[in-house]
């Protein structure tokens, strides 16, 4: 096993290398190494919108665009400028890549849902006409014959172009491969599932995803930079609205979360096309019937499979089973109190929201100090929750101000918010799919404790060290709430009181200096409250700034210091557990009991 | 004059599939990416209708009409309703380009790749009209559009389907919670959204010919509509629309017979930039 375990990250470059060798030793004739290198393209292709797509959670279809940038980019420099050096042709790609996807990415990211797509499908369809236009440059519908590329003087056709191809696609598949098995990869599932939870963790949603979308376009326009070195001609047929659905079709037959899906799906279409010649009549129809079948099967495709079968393997004993997480590396004790929080004071002064002409909250004014748990109740619909979404930024206040230690931080957006200190929990906890548990819970370090993109694909000592010490600190996270043996598990497949204590261990792992609790308690078990009155009591020893919404009454007369009762967007009562008890005023508004029945919901109550 | 005719029939359809997301997107809250595709189809229909089953112009309509309601409904089944209570909202972006793409390629085996020609019946001649030419066809295009658009517009807001409609596309649990059949409410909208987008197929066609990848061009100049006049008005689709039309035709007088489309592309990208929300939209706010 240790020997299969030394082997397994080699075995891809093994892999890349044999297949760079098979046509030097006669193992693959000419129609099967030409193959290869358009798989190894198209898959560049797809592994460029599998980081938007199956990561960040736009759908991107200007690939095909990109990949006519970069080809005519190489195409020009070669003709025109001599410049026929590959480095130079791709690193001049990259460069085009990047501002294109800027300048359509700034506008196309501002809304969600399908702006970016439209944008990107309209790069497709303005590819003809640009050529047209730029006929000089492109030699219009005639196409261009690109120059002999060349890499230090020495020819780069035949073999060694090639064996040049792999290289390059083999580099592009490790920075993805380094890029998304990190922190990075992970924050960016996040935000695929939940922009409100990436913004909660820090991220500004808008800015990642265009990151995302930036990085996606690179392989695409290298892709077409490679492209341009096969043939020696571009031609504007190549860049079609047909090839742009084959490669959304190959990302999701390969599976679009995962790295080396797209080689999968890529192979599987270049492979098709070139097999069946019925494939052109029909192919728009495959490629939508794939399109809809994954969409609607959600299935992870090839990727998926392969995933599956080893996970299956592994279970019957055929393969030995993975090392469980790092257990192991980093030996903790489970503590009893939390190390110190630096708790911060939030202050809101006459806080105010309409929406339209309904107030929703009116004039609140509330103080909530470290090493307190200051509780939010009231009935529905009384502004508790609005409260809270107007503390972490998802809304802009009407009126008033909301201070955190005297800086005024109304109006800030959530992740600059949640960057000064502030975390929360969710009603519904927020959970992101194909994650563990643990790498959830490290996420919530993702901005506290940041390790750089060059780092993470580079895989310098700062990203190892910072890896190491996400995962130590969750684990002991994970050890002090008792779930320590659900960290390899996929975190969507938890219950819901263990998803509470979860995300009680994400909003933790930043060290945060304000938490705030939205009904943490609402369809809890007893046991599950249990630790979740130890973790709330611990934040508060250990000076963080608690505030509380709750709907259980006893839970919050348990351990709250300071209570605020909220009605009709109004705060009525503000006070000590003992002296909330004793109003009437409020039990009749909380409990909609006459003052008799709250005299006896009193006494329960205090039971 | 004529170039501002031939701008408002060119933004008619660009209108139609506007108002065609908006429907959908109104009553369900799905943005069905494959609209401009059911008026495509709806163009092919037209077609079968008018020239190979040789019908008069008000079968051959009705044909178009009933037979993209039927796709539309088949589309909302096998494409939407499998995806309704997912938590990721991702589903409807690959499964609705799916559904687009199919189609593309059914009318492009059924009806071969050849643009078709699609009579509308209506005489040829041009007319003079407010110091412009504009044919006959397109006048009634236009006239149609803007009585589809803004009868729609009244009744999402009058209505108590429309307004229902509104209610289940704001707060779907909220609104079935008060007694609205939400997804009767869903299906009927794509039904509604295909009955349209038959019926128009043959106007459509006959200004711009039967042709299987027309749905492309449409479904952009239609988002560019939406975006300009904000998601979930019909009123601002349906300005949009004529708004891109004008520009579209504008660009190429004036501009150069190959820069429309990527005049209206840097406009797009001007108001996703500037007013992201339309210039008749309404801010939302995010909710927890």
């Amino acid at each position: 096993m240790t020997l299969l375990a030394r082997f397994r990250p080699l075995s891809p470059l093994l892999a890349v290398a044999l297949l760079m060798a098979a046509p030097g030793l006669g193992l693959i004739n000419a129609y099967w190494s030409r193959t290869v290198m358009l798989i190894a393209i198209l898959s560049l292709l797809v592994s460029g919108l599998n980081v938007v797509l199956g990561y960040a959670g736009e759908l991107a279809m200007g690939q095909v665009a990109l990949y006519a940038v970069g080809a005519y980019v190489a195409g020009y420099l070669g003709v025109q400028f001599g410049a026929t050096n590959v480095l130079l042709a791709l690193g001049a790609a990259t460069l085009a890549a990047v501002l294109v996807g800027l300048v359509t990415g700034i506008p196309g990211l501002r809304l969600g849902g399908w702006s970016l797509a439209m944008v990107t499908f309209f790069l497709v369809i303005l590819v003809p006409n640009t050529i047209d236009i730029l006929h000089d440059f492109t030699g219009g519908t005639l196409g261009l014959a690109a120059a002999v590329p060349t890499l230090f003087g020495m020819e780069i056709t035949g073999t060694r172009l090639y064996v040049f191809i792999l290289a390059v696609t083999a580099v592009w598949f490790a920075i993805a491969r380094n890029l998304l098995r990190s922190r990075h990869g992970d924050v960016f599932l996040v935000l695929r599932q939940s922009p409100i939870l990436a913004s909660t963790l820090g991220v500004s949603v808008y800015r990642l995803k265009l990151l995302a979308y930036v990085i996606g376009a690179i392989p695409a326009a290298l892709a077409g930079a490679l492209f341009s070195m096969i043939d020696g001609f571009i031609a504007p047929e190549t860049f079609t609205f047909a090839l742009a659905l084959s490669v959304l079709a190959a990302s999701v037959v390969g599976g679009a979360t995962s790295v080396y899906g797209a080689i999968a799906g890529a192979a599987v279409l270049q492979i098709g096309q070139q097999t069946f010649t019925q494939f052109q009549d029909w192919q728009l129809v495959i490629y939508g019937t794939f399109l809809l079948v994954a969409g609607v099967l959600f299935n992870r495709g090839l990727a998926g499979l392969a995933h599956d079968a080893l996970a299956a393997a592994r279970r019957r004993g055929l393969l030995p089973a993975r090392p469980v997480s790092a257990a192991l590396a980093v030996p903790v004790e489970p503590e009893a109190e939390l190390d110190r929080l630096d708790g911060a004071v939030l202050r809101t002064e006459g806080l105010s929201k309409s929406f339209g002409g309904n107030a929703a909250l009116r004039e609140v004014s509330i103080e909530a100090k470290p090493g307190e748990v200051t509780a939010l109740i009231g009935p529905n619909g009384s502004g508790k929750t609005t409260l809270l979404n107007l503390i972490c930024g998802f809304y802009k206040p009407s009126g008033g101000s909301l201070l955190l230690d005297d800086d005024e931080i109304a109006g800030r957006a959530p992740y600059r918010i949640a960057r000064l200190g502030v975390t929360r929990t969710f009603q519904t906890p927020l959970i992101p799919k194909d994650m563990t548990t643990l790498a959830f819970v490290a996420t919530g370090r993702y901005t506290s404790h940041r390790v750089g993109i060059a780092a993470a694909v580079l895989r310098l000592p700062a990203f190892r060290r910072g890896y190491a010490a996400d995962t130590a600190e969750s684990l002991r996270l994970l050890r002090w709430l008792g779930i320590e043996d659900l960290a390899d598990q996929q975190v969507d497949s938890l219950a819901l009181g263990t998803r509470r204590l979860v995300e009680a261990a994400r909003a933790l792992a930043s060290g945060p200096r304000v938490f705030l609790f939205d009904e943490v308690g609402s369809g809890l078990d007893e046991s599950d409250l249990v630790v979740l009155e130890r973790v709330i009591g611990a934040i508060r020893r250990a000076g963080g700034t608690v505030i509380l919404v709750e709907h259980n009454f006893p839970l919050v007369l348990k351990l709250a210091d300071r209570i605020h009762v909220l009605s009709q967007g109004q705060l009525i009562a503000s006070g000590t557990p003992a002296e909330i008890q004793s109003d009437r005023r409020v039990l009749a508004e909380y409990t909609g009991a006459t003052d008799e029945q709250a005299e006896t919901a009193t006494t329960k109550g205090a039971q | 004059m004529t170039t501002v005719w031939a701008g408002l029939a060119t933004g008619a359809i660009y209108s139609l599939v506007a108002i065609g997301y908006n429907v959908v997107l109104l009553a369900s809250g799905t943005f069905n990416f494959a609209h401009a595709q059911l008026l495509m189809i709806g163009t092919f229909l037209a077609y079968t209708g008018a020239v190979t089953l040789g019908l008069p112009v008000v079968p051959a309509v009705l044909l178009a009409a009933a037979g993209v309601g039927a796709l539309a409904l088949l589309e909302e089944r096998t494409a939407i309703r499998p995806l309704l209570g997912r938590s990721d909202a991702h589903g409807a972006l690959i499964t609705t380009v799916g559904a687009a793409t199919i189609l593309d390629g059914l009318a492009a085996a059924l009806w071969g790749r050849q643009p078709l020609t699609v009579p509308s019946g209506l005489p040829d001649r041009p007319l003079e009209l407010l110091g412009g030419t504009v044919r006959p066809v397109d006048l009634v295009l236009i006239g149609l559009t803007l009585l589809v658009g803004v009868g729609l517009h009244l009744w999402s807001r009058h209505s108590l389907i429309g307004l229902a409609s509104l209610a289940s596309a704001e707060d779907r649990d909220a609104a079935s919670a008060r007694g609205i059949n939400v997804r009767l409410l869903g299906v009927g909208a794509f039904v509604l959204a295909g009955l349209i987008a038959g019926a128009f197929g043959l106007l459509v066609g006959a200004r711009t010919y039967a042709v299987f990848n027309l749905g492309h061009a449409l479904a952009l100049f239609g988002f560019v509509a939406i975006a300009i006049g904000g998601a979930g008005s019909q009123l601002g689709g349906l300005i949009g629309g004529f708004a891109t039309g004008l520009i579209y035709a504008f660009a190429a007088r004036y501009v150069g017979e190959a820069y429309p489309q990527l005049v209206v592309f840097a406009v797009f990208l001007l108001i996703l930039f500037l007013r992201p929300r339309g210039l008749f939209g309404t801010a939302l706010e995010r909710r927890v």
